[in-house]
Order: C-alpha cells, then sequence, then structure tokens
C-alpha cells in the first residue's frame, strides 16, 4: 500500500531535522497533537523513492505530531493534474499537492497559498533558483509554489559511447568527461544534424519524439530557443513570423528525415523503449531509459552517456521540466503545510531524495548540483555526472517561454511546436504553417 | 399527479369488489405506482444526467476564469477555429466507420455463427465475445504494445515477410486507421451478440417458406432476415454510434490525438483544451457540441422504431 | 480442421431437406473458415498478453520474436497477487460493480414493469427519454458531477470525493437506461392476459412484478445483470477523475496509475495485470452466456 496513515511515530532521526526544526520553530508553538495533513506527491517511477519520501515524511510528522497520509500519484494520463484540477473545482482536497507539470502553479494561481515566507529562507540556504523556475513558480513577485525535487529533470542527450563513435565520430565521454568541465564547444547543433544523419545512414537514428507529450515538446522548445525562436514574446505580441522561427522549422525538417519514421506518435516512454531496445544511437531524456536499461539490458546501459544539449546560433539550451508542490489556499493547515515543505527542501533532505531516486530528481537550486550521486552512478562509471549541468554551461528552459505564462502554457500542452514542425516537414508551405500557428496562438490568447 | 388521492381508500376496496370493479380500480391507481415505481430511475436522471448537464450548459457560457458570463461567445470562438472543424470531421468519420464496420462484421459473424451446429456455437461465440468482455483501458494497452514503434509485433511479423514496418500511429492515415481498427475490435463483438439473439428468433419456418419458394442464400437474408432485424439493427446501432461517438479511452491511450490532432474526437479534445489546458468553459462547449448531433441521429433512428413498432 | 468438423457436424443437422444438404456443408465450411479468421482477429490481443505475461523484464527489452516465450517465467504473477495494493484494486472493483449492479436492477426492474405494462402520464415520452441519456456523455458529466459532489461534502459533512463507493452513485447513469431498455422490451414480451388474470385474481402491481414478472423474465434479469456488470467493470473516466488514493481505486485505473510510472512502462505487470483483470467478467460470461442470448432474443427484437 502507498498510501500510509501514521500517526505519532516513534522520533526516527532527530540529527537529519535539526536546521528544520530551527525554521518551522514558529509553528511548533501553535501545532496541537490532532493537526491532520494530507499530500499527494509524483508517484516515482525508481523502486523505493516513494519510500524515502515517506520516511522523510515520518520523521517530520513524529516530530511535529501530524497526522499524515501520503497519496502518490502519477502524472501518466494526465492523473495528477486531473487530480489538481477536481480539487480546485472542488475547492478541497490534499494540502499539499505536487503539480501534474510545470505550468499548474501558474494555472492555479489564484488559488494557491503563497509561499514567499518559506522560500526566502530556503534560497538564502540553498543558494538561487534559476529563470525557469522562477517564471514558473512566481507571479508578481509571489511565490505561487516550492520547486519540488522529487520528479524535476533535464531532458539532455543520453548518448550510446559505441555508436555515436563508431558512426558519427563522436567521443561523447571526451566530450564531456567525468568529474571536470564539458570541452563540448564543437558540440553545436549543425554537428548535432551531422550526427542525427550519420547514425540514421547507420541504422541506429536519434529517437527524438514529436508527439504531444513533455519529452517531445521540451526537445522542441529547446532547440526552437537554440535559434531564439519565440511564438509569443515576453509581452504577449505573436512573433511567429520571424526568421529565427523560419530557421528552426528549416532545422527541423532537416533533423525529422533522419528520425524514425513514427515519431509523430511518440510519447515519453517511446524514446525510453527506442534507447532500451538498441535501436537508436541517442535520445533526449532524464536517465529513466538509462535506469530501466541497467536493469533489463546492462549491456546497453553500459553504453549510456548523458550529457549536454548542442549549441545553437542563440546559446545553448537544455530542455528542463521542473515540477512544484504547492498548498491550496483552502487547505486547513496551511502551516503545518508550509513546516513539511520546509523540511523537504533542506539540504540533507533533498540529498536523500535525490540519492533516492538514483539521481533522476534535480534540486532546483544553485548550490546542490554537486550532490557526490551523480559522479557515483555506473555503468558506465560517472554517466551522469553532466546530468544536473554541474557547469551552470547551459540555460535550463521550458518551451514556449518567455511568453507569458497563460498563453504559454497553452503552447505547450497544444504541443504547437512539435505539430509546427511536424507541418512544415510533411510538406506544407511555410508560410502556411507559419499562418496556421498565429492563428492557434490568437486562439490561446482568450481569456 | 392527479391520482394520489385515490391510493388508500382503493386498496381496501379492491379486495371486496367483484372482479370487474377491482380491474377497475386497479387501473385507476395504476399510475400512481407507475409513477412511484419509476420514480427513483427519475430521480437518478433528473440529479445525476440533467442537473450536471444543465450546469455543463452554465459553464460554457462563462469566460476561461470562469468570471463572466459570455454567452454564445466560446460557440463563436469554436466556430473560427480549424481544429475544431477537424474535430467535428473526425469525430463523424470515426463514429460512422467504426460503426459500419461493427454492424457488418457482427451481422457476418453472427450470421455464420448462426450457421454451425449449436453444440459448437458455444465455444465459438465464447471466443468472439472475448474483446468485449475485456475492459477496453486494458485491452487498448494491449494494442498500444503491439503498436509500439520499438517492440510492435505487427511490425515484426511484417519484417518476417520483409515489408517495412509501419507507422501504426505515428502517420495521420493509419493512426485513423489503428484507432478505428482498436474500436471495431472492442465494439463488434457486441453486435454480434445482439444480431445471434435475433437471429435466433426469426422463425425457422420463414426461412423454410423462402426455402420452398426458391429463395437463394442472398435473398433469404434480404427479405426474411433482414426485415426481421430491423429493430434490433437500428437499436444497436444506436447504442453503439452514441458509446462510439463519445469515445474517450481508446483514443486518449492510443494516440492522444495526434499526430498533429489528426485523430483526436470530442470527447479527448475537450479533455485536451478543459482539463489539460485548463480552459473549462471550453472544453465544456466542445463536448456540449456532441449533444445536437447526437439527438439528431437518436431522432431518425427512434422515429422509425416506434413507427414500425405501432404497425406490428 | 474446419472439414473434419463438418463431417460430424453435417449429418446430425437439417438433414430432412435432402437436395439442401450440399449446400449446408459448403455453407458451413464457409462458416468455420471466417469463424477462424475473426476468432484469430478477436483473440489475437488477448493473447499477446498472455505472451507478454510470461515474460521478465530482461526478455522483453531483447525485443526477441515477440510470439514466443523464451523463458517463461511466472514472476509477473507472483509479484501482483502478492501484492496487497492489486488484490485491493480487486476487492474494490468487486464492491462496486456487486453494488452497482444491486442497485441498476433496483431501478430499472419497477422502472421497466412499470413503462412496459402500465401506461400513465408522461410514459412514453419517458422509455425514449431513458435512452436519450446517453446522448449526454459521461466526458461533459464528470467536471459538473465533481463540483456537486464537492458540495455535498461542504453542506453535509458526507465526504464523497475519493471514496471508491461514490461510482455506486455514478455508475447506474451508465447502466440503467440500456438495461431499462432490455426489461422493458421483455416485459413487453409477456402476455396481457397474464398479468390481467393475476390482477383480477387480486395480485397487487407489485405482487405481479415480484411473482410473476421477475420469474418469467429471469432470462431477460440476467441479461441485463451482465451487461451492467461489464460496464461497471470496465469504465475508466469516472474512476480516474473520482478517485486518487491508492486504496480506492479500481482495477482499470489502478493497474494504469500504478504500473506506468512517468515514463516508464512495466508492459509484463500491465498486461499480467490485465488479464487478471478480465478474468472475472470473462468467466460469468462462460457460465451464463446462454441466459444472455436468450435475455436478449426475448426481449431485444420486439424493440
Amino acid at each position: 500500500m502507498s498510501r500510509r496513515r501514521l500517526s505519532r511515530r516513534q522520533f526516527v532521526t532527530a540529527t537529519a531535522l535539526s536546521s528544520a526544526a530551527l525554521i518551522s520553530a514558529p509553528y511548533l508553538r501553535t501545532a496541537g497533537a490532532a493537526g491532520k495533513l494530507s499530500i499527494g506527491l509524483w508517484d516515482h517511477w525508481v523502486p523505493g523513492a516513494n519510500k524515502t519520501s515517506t520516511d522523510l515524511i515520518n520523521e517530520w510528522a513524529a516530530k511535529e505530531k501530524v497526522e499524515v497520509s501520503v497519496d502518490y500519484i502519477t502524472s501518466q494520463g494526465s492523473k495528477l493534474l486531473l487530480t489538481q484540477t477536481a480539487e480546485a473545482e472542488a475547492k478541497s482536497g490534499h494540502d499539499i499537492l505536487a503539480s501534474g507539470g510545470p505550468w499548474q502553479p501558474q494555472a492555479f494561481a489564484d488559488l494557491l497559498e503563497p509561499m514567499n515566507d518559506i522560500m526566502g529562507p530556503i534560497v538564502e540556504q540553498n543558494g538561487a533558483v534559476n529563470g525557469t523556475v522562477k517564471y514558473l513558480g512566481q507571479a508578481d513577485g509571489k511565490w505561487l509554489a516550492v520547486p519540488a525535487v522529487i520528479g524535476s529533470q533535464i531532458k539532455g542527450p543520453c548518448s550510446r559511447i559505441d555508436l555515436m563513435k563508431k558512426y558519427a565520430d563522436i567521443d561523447v565521454q571526451a566530450m564531456y568527461p567525468a568529474g571536470s568541465p564539458p570541452k563540448a564547444d564543437n558540440w553545436t547543433l549543425d554537428t548535432f544534424l551531422k550526427a542525427a544523419e550519420a547514425c540514421h545512414k547507420g541504422g541506429y537514428p536519434f529517437g527524438i519524439g514529436l508527439g504531444e507529450t513533455t519529452d517531445s515538446v521540451d526537445t522542441a522548445g529547446a532547440i526552437f530557443q537554440s535559434f531564439g525562436a519565440e511564438l509569443v514574446n515576453a509581452k504577449g505580441d505573436l512573433t511567429i513570423k520571424s526568421d529565427a522561427v523560419r530557421q528552426a522549422l528549416e532545422y527541423y525538417k532537416k533533423l525529422i528525415s533522419f528520425l524514425p519514421p513514427d515519431v509523430a506518435a511518440w510519447d515519453d516512454a517511446s524514446n525510453n523503449k527506442w534507447l532500451i531496445s538498441g535501436k537508436g544511437a541517442m535520445i533526449l531524456n532524464p536517465p529513466s531509459a538509462w535506469a530501466v536499461a541497467k536493469r533489463d539490458a546492462p549491456q546497453i546501459a553500459a553504453q549510456c552517456w548523458t550529457h549536454g544539449m548542442p549549441a545553437g546560433p542563440k546559446g545553448r539550451f537544455a530542455p528542463y521540466l521542473p515540477f512544484f508542490w504547492s498548498v491550496w489556499n483552502f487547505s486547513k493547515n496551511k502551516q503545518a503545510a508550509k513546516s513539511l515543505l520546509t523540511h523537504l527542501s533542506q539540504p540533507t533532505s533533498i540529498e536523500r531524495l535525490v540519492e533516492a531516486s538514483g539521481g533522476y530528481d534535480l534540486p532546483a537550486y544553485e548550490k546542490l548540483t554537486n550532490l557526490k550521486v551523480w559522479g557515483e552512478q555506473e555503468p558506465p562509471k560517472g554517466t551522469l555526472y553532466h546530468y544536473p549541468d554541474p557547469y551552470h554551461q547551459e540555460k535550463l528552459s521550458i518551451a514556449a517561454s518567455p511568453a507569458p505564462p497563460k498563453i504559454a502554457q497553452q503552447i505547450y500542452t497544444q504541443a504547437t511546436l512539435t505539430k509546427m514542425c511536424l507541418k512544415y516537414a510533411h510538406g506544407e508551405k511555410m508560410e502556411n504553417t507559419l499562418a496556421w500557428a498565429e492563428n492557434q496562438c490568437e486562439g490561446f490568447m482568450r481569456t | 399527479m392527479v391520482d394520489v388521492a385515490v391510493r388508500q381508500g382503493s386498496v381496501r376496496g379492491v379486495r371486496r369488489a367483484s372482479a370487474g370493479t377491482r380491474l377497475r380500480y386497479a387501473l385507476r391507481r395504476k399510475s400512481t405506482v407507475a409513477f412511484l415505481m419509476t420514480l427513483p430511475l427519475i430521480v437518478l436522471i433528473a440529479v445525476l444526467v440533467i442537473y450536471p448537464a444543465f450546469y455543463a450548459i452554465h459553464l460554457a457560457t462563462l469566460n476561461k476564469s470562469m468570471t463572466r458570463f459570455v454567452g454564445f461567445g466560446n460557440f463563436q470562438f469554436l466556430f473560427k477555429r480549424d481544429t475544431f472543424w477537424m474535430v467535428v470531421e473526425q469525430s463523424c468519420l470515426f463514429a460512422i466507420t467504426a460503426v459500419i464496420f461493427k454492424a457488418l462484421i457482427g451481422f457476418i459473424v453472427a450470421h455464420f455463427a448462426h450457421n454451425i451446429p449449436s453444440k459448437k456455437q458455444r465455444k465459438w461465440r465464447g471466443m468472439l465475445l472475448v474483446p468485449w468482455v475485456i475492459p477496453p483501458a486494458m485491452s487498448t494497452l494491449a494494442w498500444l504494445w503491439l503498436f509500439d514503434p520499438s517492440y510492435s509485433a505487427f511490425n515484426y511479423t511484417l519484417g518476417l515477410f520483409g515489408i517495412a514496418p509501419i507507422p501504426w500511429l505515428g502517420d495521420a492515415g493509419w493512426a485513423r486507421f489503428s484507432v478505428i481498427l482498436v474500436n471495431v475490435w472492442y465494439g463488434a463483438p457486441f453486435f454480434m451478440i445482439m444480431y445471434l439473439a435475433a437471429l435466433k428468433s426469426v422463425p425457422d419456418q420463414l426461412y423454410e417458406a423462402a426455402a420452398i419458394d426458391g429463395a437463394n442464400w442472398w435473398q433469404r437474408i434480404w427479405y426474411v432476415t433482414l426485415p426481421m432485424m430491423r429493430n434490433i439493427i437500428a437499436i444497436t446501432t444506436l447504442f453503439s454510434l452514441i458509446v462510439t461517438f463519445a469515445n474517450f479511452d481508446i483514443v486518449r491511450i492510443l494516440t492522444a490525438g495526434g499526430p498533429v490532432d489528426q485523430t483526436h474526437l470530442f470527447a479527448t479534445w475537450a479533455f485536451r483544451v478543459g482539463i489539460e489546458g485548463r480552459d473549462i468553459p471550453l472544453g465544456a462547449s466542445v463536448s456540449l457540441f456532441m449533444a445536437p448531433i447526437l439527438a439528431i441521429a437518436a431522432y431518425f433512428i427512434l422515429r422509425d422504431v416506434t413507427k414500425r413498432g405501432n404497425e406490428a | 480442421m474446419s472439414t473434419l468438423a463438418i463431417d460430424k457436424a453435417g449429418p446430425n443437422r437439417k438433414i430432412k431437406y435432402g437436395s439442401m444438404s450440399r449446400d449446408r456443408v459448403w455453407a458451413l465450411r464457409w462458416s468455420y473458415f471466417f469463424l477462424t479468421l475473426f476468432a484469430v482477429f478477436s483473440l489475437t490481443p488477448p493473447l499477446y498478453m498472455l505472451i507478454t505475461s510470461l515474460k521478465g523484464s530482461a526478455e522483453i527489452s531483447a525485443a526477441t520474436n515477440p510470439w514466443w516465450v523464451f523463458h517463461p517465467t511466472l514472476s509477473n504473477y507472483v509479484e501482483l497477487l502478492g501484492s496487497n495494493q492489486y488484490l485491493r484494486f480487486f476487492w474494490n472493483s468487486a464492491m462496486v460493480s456487486v453494488g452497482v449492479v444491486v442497485v441498476t436492477m433496483l431501478i430499472s426492474v419497477p422502472a421497466a414493469f412499470a413503462l412496459a405494462r402500465m401506461k400513465f402520464w408522461g410514459s412514453a415520452v419517458l422509455a425514449t427519454g431513458i435512452f436519450l441519456t446517453y446522448l449526454i456523455p459521461d466526458s461533459l458529466l464528470f467536471i459538473p458531477l465533481f463540483k456537486m459532489f464537492a458540495a455535498i461534502g461542504d453542506f453535509t459533512g458526507i465526504q464523497l470525493i475519493n471514496r471508491w463507493y461514490v461510482l455506486l452513485f455514478i455508475y447506474p447513469t451508465l447502466t440503467v437506461p440500456f438495461c431499462t431498455w432490455i426489461m422493458i422490451s421483455y416485459f413487453a414480451s409477456i402476455p396481457k392476459e397474464i398479468d390481467e388474470a393475476a390482477i383480477i385474481d387480486g395480485a397487487s402491481w407489485f405482487q405481479t412484478l415480484t411473482r410473476i414478472f421477475i420469474p418469467v423474465a429471469m432470462p431477460g434479469l440476467i441479461a441485463a445483470t451482465i451487461f451492467a456488470f461489464t460496464v461497471s467493470w470496465a469504465q475508466f473516466l469516472y474512476p480516474l477523475v473520482f478517485t486518487t488514493s491508492t486504496d480506492q481505486l479500481v482495477l482499470p485505473v489502478g493497474i494504469i496509475t500504478t504500473l506506468i510510472k512517468g515514463d516508464v512502462f512495466n508492459w509484463g505487470q500491465i498486461m499480467t495485470g490485465a488479464l487478471l483483470g478480465a478474468a472475472p467478467p470473462l468467466v460469468i460470461y462462460a457460465f451464463l452466456m446462454d441466459y444472455y442470448i436468450a435475455g436478449l432474443t426475448a426481449g431485444a427484437t420486439k424493440g
């Protein structure tokens, strides 16, 4: 059972909690022993990861004498999103809920409890968060939610060392050596395209989805941004008919011809399977594919190397998908919720969570991108070292930014970017494609 | 109800009165009893279908943030969107094609199953019913696994004959085909069982008579079987048309509407727009649009059924 | 295979139309041919489920011949049946489905009787009208319904959201109209003289229903029961929306939401879960299919 209802558990580890206790001290005074808190977290795919978060919560609960119940809700089939929508409609539900995607804090902004009071100290302690997290998690300087460690990810390339060497003549390990800064100046979108072509010829095409789920959209977002292509700019003006967008589309058109024929239907699991089945030389994904390969196809996992994105004319952008924890403003126990979120955001807690996820989860904070867990993962040794972008050489970005979040969310969930690429690649005229996208975006500006 | 007052007194009266008056009394309070018997049904439909439906209509007249009344604004907006008309077209294409094939396959299979000795029928019927018994959310996962880009068992089999892999869900044409295929697979057994039931109720004498008149196989179907089954065909078709039109799980699990919205149906697009895009009023408007289209279909089919019902 | 079957089957049926027997043999041959074809079509996905369910995850990943199991293992079954979670889904599904069948019958049988036999003001409209409720699909109703149940929770303190029993209220909207329809047709096929005689003998309408109509219409009832059971067992959207806690989930949603995590599909277990989930309705069909067909024969053909 993953729903655990525990009250007043024995005090387990006091040491890990000392810093949390400091910050949550004001809360301690008012908490009655009968306080209750229900928590809905993202259901982690890594075996045992849920247990660690349950343990962390129980430790806190034992100390604070709060009765907690934890549900693990999958993001598959929009289950988490549905739950959130349903609770927003009903004005009742979990006190703390993980967001079902990056846009939920903005989408539910008017129903969320501001988090400024706890985010201030957390940021001071853990280091600044990147711009994308601010863009998604803040509205008018108000923190709508706390960046979640659990589930946050960078979808950088996960390459096959052997195949990349053999067909594209690229040594990814030399380019991104474990334990030292990347030597990736030549790792550009042009090199990437050539490598894609070479691997396609060799019979191991890159597995880059063009579907409507996050993996596909995030990749398209990063590539568009590498060209400086924005559909809607930060002010909310349509900027589709620009050279940057045209360049990005041209690039994608070429890229699509080197991809498997059914990428238009790929979902978040398709690229994982592509890598694990040994059919592709590269996918763009967090290390879940590698981790599953480690279990089911170890000879393939031993050839995997997770590294940084190629740079485009306007910089090096990484597809980034942060998750959040939010508290409803109709929650009956906001103080306890905030105290728990503070606890989960302590460096010690974060380290445990990241370790439990085998390095999959990424903290949003600057000072926490060098945890030793990433350097230790194997095979091959150091395969995840560059996963969290330890040298800050990439801009972590989300597709459709910097458009105003309400519009960007629509561009993101409707997968306008990948749809444009597909239309153009399948023979639609450039101007028609742009006009189509413009019509779509006009629709997204509805209030 | 007018008759409510009669209820109590009549109960005792019935027992003592003569047979004729008993019947008359019983008939007089009949409508009250009948009303009470249908009351749970009426309450259920009113509270859990009609009321929420009107509530949905109310939602459809609000603006995106649900703060302002916009009347038909959402519909005006929808009518200007290409995607909306694509969804209308695709839903009709999907529902009509799938229902035709379901009906056709159901009829053919039922006919063949009816042909064979009844002892063996059980076994065949059992096998052919399996698709309908498995919850569609699950069986669709099996199909998804069969269509998988990396592990497709179909493509593996085709590969043995030297045929290149087919992008089952990656190409608009194939994706539509696959979605309809799965729907037909799931829905055909329902038609089969309904038709088989109907076939059994056609009196053998009619066929014997037709045989004596020298009717061939095709004429027997056309002049005996089909006319006898008209009602059941109409009802099953209507029921299936509605369910297929409002289908959610199959398309949602297989393609989620892609590629490039080319397999979206009303339900999946409403979900995409309303829940995932968090535009509940627009989502409600999209799904409300299903109702009039279905109502037109229902009107024609039901009119036909009741007309013939009266003739009989 | 088909010819063999025909040799045995041929003589024992309709042999009396001497000149037609040749036709019949051919008809039978064609019948078996097409039935085999359709059976293959019907059974491929479930068979593939079975094959996949017997494979370990390493074998699935290895992309060997998908139609063959090289290293059969029952580990998926052991894991699923050994997990309290999966058994809980099963139990929830069973409770919901049985509960819905009972509620459905309690609502549709009296209503069908009244609509079939006791013409009253509005009965004709109602008989047609109930079927029209299917014009309002679940994908339209779930948001307003959710708001309604939440409001009930607010006003009365009775929490219905995220409880499996909320499904007992919602599923009947899917089952009752069709079951009522089946029962109306079935009741309508019972000769009027029977109930008139009963009424004259002093039976109340209620007695007429329970003593005469229900026993006579038993096959129809079984048919309606099977229908209601299948629909409740298979529903996906409503439980997806209304229940979130793992201990409240029913089978289809439980399998899809606990075995698929993020971008990692556990195919062996998903197929195992789906196969086991399909077992109860399959067993019921295996035993009651004849009733079902008999029930529909009398009911549906009348219309």
